[in-house]
């Protein structure tokens, strides 16, 4: 590649700044139409313990395994006849009354893995339990479709596998201002003010200017267009809820990114879990709320999907000390306002029919959910985000 | 031996050269320094933390532990275990900045990058370290029968559940897809057979083998064409017969070692070396030997590990972390933790290291480490941790990594040295004229912050 066309692309992003005005009240004018989809995708990481988050309320099994742990009836939301909401969940199921939410069941893979690194791994890089992929399925997303480390945002301080292509990531930031500061040290101005042709030719010394300019780029590109919008919302005074924020302030300012990945943790409860997870629950549910309020207010719910998964559910049955052990098939959440099945996707996890282990047997294949909002969502090819062809689902 | 063959000779067989190696080296010829590496690197001192504290845990039963403990107590004991695995990666990293066994401490890091393995017993894995340290530069064949048997790997990759009866195939096939053979070198009727000649292999709880006889199935098996009542080592030996073994092996040293980029028919070359007798100093003491080791394009081409990066800094300025847990940050940063590996199949290392994030991380390393830079990035939490501590860092806003620093042991060497000298020691990549005149314009104001600078430069990321 030429240096010119190089440092063209690269800094294509600041260049942004100095289009014709014309052209950008032409962009105003058909903003709404063309507004890009994006979305967001939360980990619940340690394993949340989706049988207490959604209560199979009328299954004797669920209740015989977990004398010390079940959600008492009378304290659950109901939703169907078989399922129901743990009641700090109320903000999240005011959203399911509105017919924002649907709730996939069982949703795992073939032989599943119960360490949360193994776990953590399939679902990142959308393999198989028996395979070690080294990028994860939203860096071959940015690789394909995005060219630029902000296509993909990760709401933390440093990358995880999820984010990692080939040759191009994602980038993380916690705090755009942060991020613009420490790209911006005198120093490193004076380091890129000579590179050079041969610098970026040369393999992997050029692979480092080369990331160095678009981390660059990137982080200036973040940080001035989001200064544009500033959240009044009062989120929860919280990590979650301020991860959920800077998100909101991402997409409300026009970012041009298509995936953001949030990871909020503590749902390892293998000790007195009712009260542990019963304020996680709390404090998803709350920062959810409102997170689609600030994005409702600022019309860009209706392109903005989220998906809330865990690297694996737990054991059905409690263990001695009040919690519960590394499981299996799960639920996940999927949030916006264009789901085609609204509510429940499908039956309620089949407690008489566990795994050997103990565990929920998975339905649904992770990767159909990825490749259904690859396909139907961002509209890009999924077959070769995942290196195979999954069947697609019916949800959106 | 030329300086810059010196140079790039102790960046891949160590951690760089000093000015004194470079000094003391240049009058000698090459094989004479060589010789020197291997013969530096003969004996071998194993990595010992202090575990007396544990015995009773390790040792006792839990009849016997509750007549001493509360169960409490017992718990807390666990986790202080656990918690020792931590202080056995300062100790390593320590180690790996000594000027001792240069050769055979850069190859147990190699080695244990292929033999990925992971546990939280502190006297397993500590024992299992000092197998990759005993065997980095023997007998492969005797190394790999070995760490077949420790009781790290057992429990890592499920041998110890492998019984006659419901044979366990994962260790079977990661012994072939990711330790010998790779993938596609082998069929599954193979990982069949051998997942039974591995059947009954587990441990004692002082760590020795132990076969368990009623589990072993002593029945025939067909193994690569072969049949017989085999067991485990047989099966590994059958396995070393397939020259395969030894050309996935030497690729992954050609990647580690030589070039990220594979040059196929040095691969070969070095395969025919290896697979005459498995011995891992005769292959290493080959490739450090041939002129091409020393062509241009294989000199400063390798992007560091996080590791290297961290202790070559050290090797030039040594430092004292005041607070050994920034040990841990920092190797979380940059995305490599020794005795951490995420999975089986390890770092993959080369361009995976780098990302926007991490190399400004990395690029601000020597600043952080050596000048009290200040840094206000944080760290993931663990998957363990509740929610309060998941996120405990993110309100320090600003952090510094607390060090010692020994500059007069820098000093010492670098004092009356030239920049030009300075940036010889330090940066092996290549250096065009727009970076000479880059560092040339840098302003020297002492050779201690120069030294800092050149660290902070993309080439200092090569090596």
């Amino acid at each position: 590649m030429e240096r010119r066309d190089f440092l063209k692309q690269s800094t294509l992003a600041s260049s942004l700044f100095f289009v014709p005005n014309f052209v950008k009240a032409l962009e105003n004018v058909s903003k709404n139409n063309m507004k890009h989809k994006k979305l967001v995708i939360i980990q619940l990481t340690g394993g949340n313990d989706g049988l207490n988050t959604i209560i199979p309320y009328t299954n004797d099994i669920y209740f015989k395994n977990r004398p010390g742990i079940a959600i008492r009836k009378n304290s659950i939301i109901k939703a169907t006849d078989q399922l129901g909401f743990h009641q700090n969940l109320a903000p999240l199921k005011n959203l399911y009354d509105q017919g924002y939410v649907s709730v996939i069941n069982n949703v795992g893979y073939p032989n599943p893995n119960r360490s949360h690194f193994r776990s953590t791994d399939i679902w990142q890089t959308a393999s198989n339990a028996d395979e070690y992929l080294t990028s994860g399925w939203v860096g071959r997303f940015i690789e394909k479709y995005g060219k630029n480390p902000y296509t993909a945002i990760e709401l933390d301080d440093s990358l995880s596998l999820i984010m990692k292509g080939e040759n191009i990531n994602g980038i993380a930031t916690r705090n755009p201002n942060v991020l613009f500061q420490n790209t911006n040290t005198p120093f490193f101005k004076k380091v890129l003010e000579q590179q050079t042709d041969a610098h970026l030719s040369e393999h992997n010394l050029g692979y480092l200017y080369k990331t160095m300019i678009e981390a660059k780029s990137s982080a200036k590109y973040i940080y001035e267009t989001s200064k544009t919008y500033k959240s009044t919302f009062e989120y929860p005074n919280n990590p979650f809820g301020s991860q959920l924020k800077t998100t909101a302030e991402f997409i409300n300012s026009d970012l041009d990114s298509k995936i953001y990945y949030v990871s909020m943790g503590g749902f390892d409860t293998h000790a007195n879990q009712l009260n542990k997870q019963s304020k996680l629950l709390q404090t998803y549910a709350d920062a959810i709320a409102v997170f689609v309020e600030d994005l409702k207010k600022n019309d860009s719910f209706k392109d903005t999907l989220i998906l809330t998964f865990s690297e694996f559910g737990r054991r059905v049955q409690q263990n001695a000390a009040g919690g519960t052990d590394h499981g299996a098939a799960n639920n996940i959440f999927l949030i916006g306002e264009n789901l085609k099945k609204k509510g429940f996707y499908n039956d309620a996890p089949n407690l008489l029919n566990l795994d050997a282990n103990g565990d929920v047997r998975h339905t649904i294949d992770f990767r159909t959910v990825y490749a259904t909002i690859l396909d139907k969502w961002l509209q890009v090819d999924d077959t070769s985000i995942l290196n195979k062809s999954f069947s697609k689902l019916d949800f959106i | 031996m030329k300086h810059k063959h010196i140079q790039h000779l102790y960046c891949r067989a160590s951690f760089g050269a000093d000015i004194n190696d470079l000094i003391q080296f240049k009058s000698k010829s090459k094989s004479k320094v060589i010789s020197q590496l291997f013969k530096d690197s003969q004996d071998f001192k194993p990595l010992e933390l202090d575990l007396a504290e544990f015995s009773d845990i390790k040792f006792k039963s839990y009849k016997e532990l509750r007549d001493k403990y509360t169960i409490a107590e017992i718990q807390k004991l666990r986790q202080k275990q656990q918690q020792k695995i931590r202080d056995l990666n300062y100790a390593w990293l320590e180690r790996l900045t000594e000027p001792n066994f240069l050769l055979r401490e850069k190859m147990t890091l190699f080695w244990a990058n292929v033999f990925v393995c992971r546990d939280n017993d502190i006297y397993f894995i500590q024992q299992y370290n000092n197998t990759l340290r005993e065997h980095a530069l023997g007998d492969f064949k005797a190394f790999v029968k070995a760490i077949a048997k420790e009781p790290s790997m057992s429990k890592y990759l499920n041998n110890r559940q492998n019984v006659k009866k419901k044979p366990n195939e994962n260790f079977a096939r990661e012994l072939m897809e990711l330790f010998t053979l790779g993938v596609g070198n082998y069929t599954e009727q193979d990982i069949k057979e051998s997942a039974r000649a591995f059947t009954g292999w587990s441990y004692k709880r002082n760590g020795a083998f132990n076969l368990r006889k009623p589990q072993h199935d002593y029945g025939l098996k067909t193994f690569f064409g072969k049949t017989g009542n085999f067991d485990g080592d047989d099966i590994i030996a059958i396995i070393l017969e397939q020259k395969q073994c030894a050309k996935f092996i030497c690729t992954k040293v050609y990647k580690y070692f030589i070039n990220s980029k594979i040059d196929a028919k040095r691969v070969e070359e070095i395969t025919d070396i290896f697979f005459k007798d498995y011995n891992i100093s005769n292959l290493m003491r080959y490739i450090f030997s041939s002129k091409w080791f020393y062509d241009d394009k294989n000199i400063g081409v390798k992007i560091k590990s996080p590791v290297e990066l961290l202790i070559g800094i050290q090797k030039v300025v040594p430092v004292n972390f005041n607070n050994k847990r920034q040990l841990n940050y920092l190797q979380k940063m940059m995305g490599q933790i020794l005795l951490y590996p995420n999975n089986v199949a390890g770092w993959k290392g080369g361009k995976s290291w780098i990302d926007s994030n991490s190399l400004m991380f990395r690029m601000k390393l020597a600043a952080l480490i050596l000048n009290n830079a200040m840094i206000n990035l944080e760290e993931k939490g663990e998957f363990e941790d509740a929610f309060e501590r998941y996120y405990k860092n993110i309100k320090k806003r600003n952090r510094f990594i607390k060090t010692t620093k020994n500059w007069s042991e820098f000093d010492k060497k670098y004092k009356n040295c030239t920049a030009l000298e300075l940036t010889d020691v330090l940066i092996v990549s290549k250096l065009d004229k727009d970076t000479e005149s880059f560092i040339k314009n840098l302003q020297v104001k002492s050779n201690r912050n120069f030294c800092i600078q050149l660290m902070s430069i993309p080439e200092y990321q090569l090596c």
